[in-house]
């Protein structure tokens, strides 16, 4: 019964679907249902499930989810202030001889923007709010294209949320992956962090970047734009924005400061412009304080059920059944890492991102990188299979999110498609492009960020031969412990 | 009557931005009161993050898929299919983390690894999450029943 755990992954998915109900309420309602029912077949040891206070205070402990309630109180702040729109329009007049401003200002916004907002959701709530009566001139389901995309963007540039959480993820995942005794690689030499992640998914962040404009540019070219016209103080406004942006990913790139870090300045600096530039009154802070601590609350909340989900899935025995599963697959190193892909891929229009990297990433990821050998690498591939996932029509949850919130007309499944179809083909293609060339997520990474991997490859028997003369009573089935 | 408290709790983001950008210049300039601030906000965090669930239970932000007019918010089906999910699950919570947590506030237990004061206020928030989970729970059911 070890495949239970696939059982759960199964009914969480049709509850998801057909009742509508909160998604960690039927995480944690399929977990305990499972739950009883493995402790009442004798299938799950009880005393497992009491190790669930203990991961809860783990969670309220997390150095990492401070930044939560702190990205997601960005992203609403930025929502109300005149900055994102000042931006926009700054964009969109830099812009307006390409024909197509209005969506490529877009884009460039949610490039901004997007890292620092928590959420797929936040992203869609603001692009929605802020662009959607811009885009009059696009077609309906090009523009949802558009969004959708847009919202999407902040799962793969850094420093979003999403990458921060999967760096920690990667890291445990990391660990555990070179201890398996098939790990295909030679990145043993330090275990990676979340500094390794982010410099490993700028290239193929900015890559997507630059086809989803070239994109845009295609599908929303009107021929005339109306470039909007702006203030001086407007103006000085956009460009501080686009500064500050810019200083803060380059202090986070180059070391000076922590991500996390970065966001709260940002975040400080926008509250500081709010009390000066007095745009927010008495009654818009108590607003947004509260609809922070609700969008807190339901990541946070993804976040319990999520690990409540995961414990009982482990319970049962299904990560070790995967995992060896994985481990006697006769396809073949990269066969079998497409194959684990592909299942991150299916479980991505069901789950949110936080879901995905605390249910799925912990379970799956381990094998993805023995299997290829390299953590960077795996971490660049999931993030693409993610941003794939929510791009997926109907139920991709970035296209639900942007055509929830939009207001745009209902449109055809067939249309619909055809509007992202471009747009999920530039990530396709970056996928393919990083899983058959892994240099290309090593163009940033730090000096001695993998000395095993970037040392000249020595010929088997000389390697033998050296280990012979450096350990004289050599034990060949020693694990290889990281460092 | 949850409300006053989570008019409190929504302003504890604030001191939670500063703390964590003061960490930085705390780190680098002053090169003390790093790790205390840090502390200090894991504890503004820890709750502010166990009351914000059900802040957003009674806003009705959690996500949600688009699936059966049934169970829209709000409704006595979805009342009792929350019910039946969280609260045998928060009853659990609360019963096996009683010792744990009471034992953790009786030796105003210490983080472990700043020795700074406040840790067991940590374990009181886990406690208090699966409280106001199993109290608002509770609270939908009996109103869709007054309802009825």
């Amino acid at each position: 019964m070890s495949s239970a755990g696939l059982w759960m992954l199964a009914t969480l998915a049709v509850l998801v679907i057909a009742t509508g109900l909160p998604a960690w309420a039927l995480l944690i309602g399929t977990s305990s249902l499972f739950g009883l029912a493995g402790v009442l077949t004798g299938q799950v040891d009880p005393a497992l499930l009491g190790a669930l206070p203990g991961r809860l205070v783990g969670l309220l402990e997390n150095d990492l989810l401070q930044a939560l309630p702190l990205y997601a109180f960005i992203g609403l702040l930025l929502q109300r202030l005149t900055m994102a729109r000042n931006l926009h329009a700054l964009l969109t007049r830099a812009a307006r001889r390409t024909g197509a401003a209005p969506a490529l200002a877009t884009l460039g916004v949610a490039a901004l923007v997007a890292p620092m907002n928590g959420s797929v959701a936040a992203s869609a709530s603001m692009l929605t709010r802020l662009v959607g009566p811009r885009l009059g001139g696009v077609a309906p389901a090009r523009a949802l294209a558009l969004m959708s995309a847009s919202a999407a963007l902040g799962v793969v540039v850094p420093p979003s949320l999403v990458l921060l959480l999967l760096g920690d993820a990667m890291l445990n995942a990391h660990t555990e992956a070179v201890r398996l005794p098939w790990f295909a690689g030679t990145d043993t030499a330090r275990i990676v962090n979340t500094q390794d992640i982010l410099r490993a998914a700028l290239v193929p962040a900015l890559l997507v970047l630059a086809g989803w404009a070239l994109v845009a540019w295609r599908q929303a070219r009107t021929g005339a734009d109306d470039a909007p016209t702006l203030s001086r103080g407007a103006r000085l406004e956009a460009l501080a924005v686009i500064a500050a942006v810019a200083l803060l990913v380059t202090a986070v790139f180059t070391g000076v400061v922590r991500a996390v870090e970065a966001a709260a300045t940002a975040g400080c600096l926008a509250v500081a412009w709010a009390l000066v530039s007095r745009e927010l009154k008495g009654h818009d802070w108590r607003e947004l304080l509260s609809d922070s601590l609700s969008l807190s609350g339901a990541l946070f909340a993804l976040l319990v059920g999520a690990t409540t989900f995961s414990l009982v899935f482990r319970a049962w025995g299904t990560d070790q059944w995967l995992g060896q599963l994985a481990a006697d697959s006769p396809l073949g190193h990269h066969a079998t890492a497409a194959l684990l892909l592909g299942f991150v891929g299916l479980c991505a229009p069901v789950l949110d991102a936080f879901e995905m990297i605390f249910v799925v990433v912990p379970i799956l990821a381990p094998p993805l990188i023995a299997h290829l050998g390299d953590a960077r690498q795996a971490a660049v591939l999931l993030l693409l299979v993610l941003q794939l996932g929510f791009l997926l029509p109907p139920l991709g949850y970035a296209v639900l999110m942007t055509r929830a919130l939009s207001g745009l007309a209902p449109m055809s499944l067939g249309s619909l498609v055809r509007g992202l179809a471009p747009y999920l083909a530039v990530p396709l293609l970056v996928l393919v492009a990083a899983f058959g060339w892994p240099a290309l997520v090593h163009l940033l990474d730090g000096p001695g960020a993998n000395a095993a991997a970037a040392a000249p490859a020595l010929p088997e028997d000389e390697v033998e031969r050296l280990m012979r003369e450096m350990a004289p009573a050599p034990d060949p089935v020693a694990p290889q412990q990281p460092q | 009557m949850t409300t006053p408290l989570f008019r409190l709790v929504r302003w504890l983001v604030l001191p939670l931005t500063v703390l964590l950008f003061l960490q930085w210049p705390l780190r680098d300039a002053v090169q003390a009161g790093s790790r205390e601030a840090n502390d200090l906000a894991q504890i503004l965090f820890a709750l502010y993050a166990a009351c914000a669930i059900t802040a957003a239970s009674r806003a009705h932000q959690h996500l949600a898929a688009h699936g059966s007019r049934r169970f829209h918010p709000g409704s006595p089906a979805a009342a009792w299919a929350l019910a039946v999910c969280l609260v045998p699950w928060a009853g659990w919570l609360l019963w096996s983390a009683s010792p744990a947590v009471w034992q953790s506030a009786l030796a105003l237990e210490r983080f472990p690894d700043s020795n700074n004061p406040g840790y067991f206020l940590i374990k009181i928030a886990a406690w208090l999450m699966a409280a106001l989970v199993l109290i608002d729970a509770l609270a939908a059911l009996a109103t869709t029943r007054r309802a009825s």
